[in-house]
């Protein structure tokens, strides 16, 4: 059995036992490289970047966990607390460098790294600095993993996907922002809460751009197959539009009160991405939130605009975009959405 | 069917629609509590407290968690992160508090909370400051709880169990330290990658102290079946003692170089905890080296001291310790490390 490239150096004399412990049986072809090998890389290693790492770890997704960041000793740190769990994790390997030479060959690259805004700083200013920071990113991981899927992670997500897939010349389905995926979590969550009812049998979307503008879809949530609104009304029951309101504000507050509170989110958006991980490397075709290309999609035609709509996922990326109904306001709101998000990428330079 | 206690509120008007939304059938009785309800209380939302607590939500090991810590901020925040994750996990009710009333009916309490080392500070200082903290949550742990099961995580892990069983009043076997179950795991990866096999085929203990002076039982490694040394003498392998030592020093090491690199460590304890978690609840019986009482085992006599045992642990605990074979210098090694503990010990005003 020959020694695979392990890190660990027994001391000075070394104490090579592999091939005393293990003997080949007769006629055995020496060993060939395992064709189903799930590479998976995370770029930056802060609180997200580590949450997604650990879960998609814990979830046993991927044969391979490639770790990438600036800061080469926080970086060596998280991938050894990683490697001290091997005896109770399935074998994975894991590695981790400041060089994108690691990423060779990965199946889904998850960029979480971003610059976080300064006191007084604008949008635009903000906006621009992450602008660079793709321009050092994305290149290299297109460069060692050109057939790779993007998931852009890093905020304002809907731009910097976009900014992702100019940057990559890749086609539209590989490029995915993980979008509006965790509010609709958060919704589905206040919704099930309320009814008692497991969070999984509620569907129901929001939409548009991750942020302050996002849409909440109201006329199609189902709750084991019962869609809510009309349901209200066929059982006249009252309710008030301002309710509604308040549930998805309560959705976009969920997060600045949890930055609030303990100074960053972590956890809810690892479980998030790992479940896309999960939907798209497994090939589930499974219905996420979730930002893409919406040009075309519920009269959208104007500059080539990313935000969330619900898309159907699997192995090559997006396989399409779920037809939903929207009422006219949702179909306003939705537009409105993507005019504030193209009118902030005409100011890049991309 | 009743409104459970859920907390979200949709607005001044309330939309209750549970009873709209599900009809009972005929002839059935009203809900019943669920016979079978695993709750885990974790004690300390920091670092090492979260990444159990949500290691322990992904690998779906309670049915309730609780979350305690003295800062109330924090404390909510990290409740929330878990929760907006509720569309991604298996139904578990998620609460917190800083008042322990919130841990009452646990079936495991796992106890984080610890003070730091003050630059200066002598070691027998930061124990005094750590027993007093211990004063403050043992004891309602207790109330709350007279029936749980009480796994102290906190350094020194092995004085602070013994602090626990003495401020608790429980018998011996519902007091476990984490002690050096993480080390070992430490000890099989290393072994493993060496020998390009999987961890969890390398059966491996270090005992004793978890520290400085952990015991390394080299004369009981198997691999596969196939007992290390003994094989390496028969095949007439040379080995230098200084290698093995290095292993050891090694897997002492990585922790330290771990909290020198990223500050602190807490993925692979997360994942070691989470590990005994499943052991005692699910009483799978396995071998865990874990803080025991150890009195009366390879000729340790003298004073109730607490250090790492491999023991076999199921839902009531610790039902007893393998007897593995030590060889001379290990005897020798573990007494030296129980006398250790046992002089910091009687310092302390128990």
């Amino acid at each position: 059995m020959h020694k695979s490239g392990s890190s660990s150096s027994l001391g000075p004399g070394g104490l090579d036992l592999t091939q005393a412990f293990f003997r080949p049986i007769l006629s055995a072809a020496p060993p060939s490289p395992t064709k189903r090998h799930t590479k998976i890389s995370v770029i930056g290693t802060g609180n997200v970047g580590m949450a997604i790492a650990q879960t998609i770890l814990t979830q046993d997704l991927a044969d391979e966990l490639v770790l990438v960041d600036a800061k080469p000793d926080k970086l060596l740190g998280e991938m050894l607390d990683l490697r001290h769990a091997a005896a109770f994790l399935p074998r994975t390997k894991i590695i981790a460098d400041v060089n994108y030479g690691v990423t060779a060959g990965s199946d889904l690259c998850i960029v979480t790294a971003g610059a976080r805004q300064m006191p007084g700083e604008t949008r635009l200013n903000l906006l621009h600095r992450n602008v660079s920071l793709y321009r050092a990113i994305i290149p290299p991981l297109v460069k060692y993993s050109p057939e790779t899927i993007l998931l852009i992670v890093s905020n304002p997500v809907d731009i910097l996907t976009y900014v992702a897939w100019k940057l990559s010349g890749f086609p539209s389905n590989r490029v995915i922002g993980s979008g509006t995926n965790l509010d609709s979590s958060r919704f589905r969550f206040l919704i099930a809460d309320h009814l008692d009812v497991n969070a999984q049998d509620v569907q129901a979307y929001i939409v548009g751009e991750h942020g302050d503008s996002s849409v909440a879809l109201w006329s199609s949530i189902s709750v084991g197959g019962v869609p809510i609104l009309s349901f209200l009304h066929k059982q006249e029951i009252a309710y008030e539009k301002e309710t509604l309101e308040n549930i998805h504000k309560e959705v976009i507050d969920g997060a600045y009160e949890v930055i609030r509170l303990k100074g960053y989110t972590s956890w809810a958006i690892g479980y998030s991405v790992a479940s896309l991980a999960r939907t798209l490397l497994r090939d589930q075709r499974s219905i996420h939130p979730v930002s893409v290309i919406a040009k075309g999609f519920y009269g959208i035609e104007d500059g080539d605009v990313f935000l969330s709509l619900p898309a159907q996922l699997g192995r090559s990326g997006v396989l399409g975009v779920a037809n939903i109904h929207m009422n006219d306001e949702e179909t306003r709101r939705l537009q409105s959405s993507a005019a504030t998000i193209l009118e902030l990428i005409g100011q890049l330079e991309i």
